[in-house]
């Protein structure tokens, strides 16, 4: 069962970046970001499946009721991955995206953001754990492009380097604390 | 876990007068969506802490934001269909229309999450350990006499931009206040429903408890 509990947590990971890059894709009607989704989309797929043979498998009949909760909890997010993927053939779609759209996500409690880090900035080779960005500022990175590269969803590993293009959500005050973090003052 | 002593029955009227202030009766296409955008991470994250606590009452606000989610999916569609006159509109509005479905759609899932704690299943060992591991998880978290947290906003202290914790609901006696927004003061006594990396939980933990200052967290 040890199995079953990690790809359920992975699946939820997974389906709130998606959730998180459908936004963001939306926002910056960026497709590179939407066919992320798509990936992502499999990902879950593949892992619910999964899930649902090893549960299958390793069901006993006094445990049947447990089983069940967890299909119904894997269930659940694999239809937030849906929504997502709804969120994101919006952007795919070969029609100007309606201008309220992008409004109605700046109006949003939950800011999204998208900066380039500028050399010798304090972001400037310091990967995302040093940073301490999740807990100093409240910003969580969600992807990062490096030239034609993405790193979605990024290993906390990764150094940051000038040039990088950071794509975050968060409260909106922190935007400014983030811009001292890019720039080079 | 600290959610069983949460008092299972705050009064329903209550509840209702602190919904008033989230739905309105003529609200723009504009508004709804972003209400819609946001209801849709708050009742995510209200149906993951509903079945790791296995509280009632914030299954049961779940379900309200599900019904309010359909209110709104009805007027959005309304609006919508009234503001399209050429074949571009009804294009872009169809997409419009497809991001606020979707984040509908959500609410659905997640009360049909929240209603897995209905079922006469003892959910413990289960889903606390497999949430638990999760990159952001949700806590619970007391406010106790003498806190620095004791009478500020959220805007004030800037929570979440210097801790990265969200606050998702807040029990104050036998009240519930849901979606917090940076007006929203704390209080000594406070169960605050939280959503946080550990880091951050931890960070805030001994100001919460009284313990150490704010300013010595925030430095």
């Amino acid at each position: 069962m040890k199995e079953v509990e990690k790809e359920l947590i992975e699946m939820k990971n997974t389906s709130e970046l998606m959730l998180d890059l459908a936004y963001s894709s939306l926002l910056y009607h960026n497709r590179e970001i939407a066919e992320e989704v798509f990936n992502l989309e499999q990902k879950v797929n593949d892992l619910q499946e999964s899930v649902i043979m090893k549960i299958l498998e390793n069901n006993e009949d006094s445990e049947t009721d447990k089983s069940l909760i967890l299909l119904k909890v894997a269930d659940s997010i694999e239809r937030f991955a849906d929504a997502a993927l709804d969120i994101a053939d919006v952007v795919l779609r070969d029609i100007d995206l309606h201008p309220v759209i992008k409004k109605s996500l700046e109006d949003s409690d939950e800011f999204m953001v998208r900066r380039e880090i500028k050399k010798g900035s304090f972001l400037d080779g310091k990967t995302l754990e040093e940073s301490e960005m999740a807990t100093k500022i409240g910003m969580k990175v969600i992807a990062i492009r490096r030239g034609e590269n993405w790193a979605y969803g990024p290993d906390k590993k990764i150094k940051l380097k000038a040039g990088d293009v950071i794509f975050a959500r968060g409260p909106k005050e922190s935007d400014v604390p983030l811009k001292g973090w890019v720039e080079n003052e | 876990m600290v959610g069983d002593n949460v008092n299972r029955r705050a009064k329903k009227e209550e509840l209702d007068e602190d919904h008033s202030e989230i739905y309105y009766e003529d609200t723009s296409v504009r508004e709804l969506l972003t209400l819609m955008k946001d209801n849709s991470e708050l009742v995510a994250d209200l149906a993951y802490a509903a079945i790791v606590f296995e509280n009632e009452e914030l299954a049961e606000e779940v379900r309200h934001l599900e019904s309010e989610m359909d209110k709104m999916m009805y007027q959005i569609r309304l609006k919508s269909m009234l503001g399209a006159r050429k074949q571009k509109d009804a294009e872009q509005l169809s997409g419009l229309l497809q991001v606020a479905s979707a984040a509908e759609q959500i609410s659905d899932a997640a009360e049909d999450m929240a209603k897995i704690i209905d079922a006469d299943v003892d959910l413990t060992p289960i889903l606390p350990h497999i949430l638990s591991d999760a990159e952001e998880k949700v806590f619970t978290l007391k406010i106790e006499q003498g806190s620095d947290l004791d009478d500020k906003s959220l805007g004030e202290l800037r929570l979440e931009a210097v801790t990265g914790v969200r606050v998702i609901a807040i029990r104050r006696s036998r009240r519930w206040i849901y979606g917090a927004n940076s007006r929203t003061t704390l209080k000594a006594g406070d169960m605050l429903i939280v959503r946080a990396h550990e880091d951050g939980y931890e960070k805030l933990w001994p100001v919460a408890h009284a313990e150490k200052r704010w300013g010595e967290v925030i430095k």
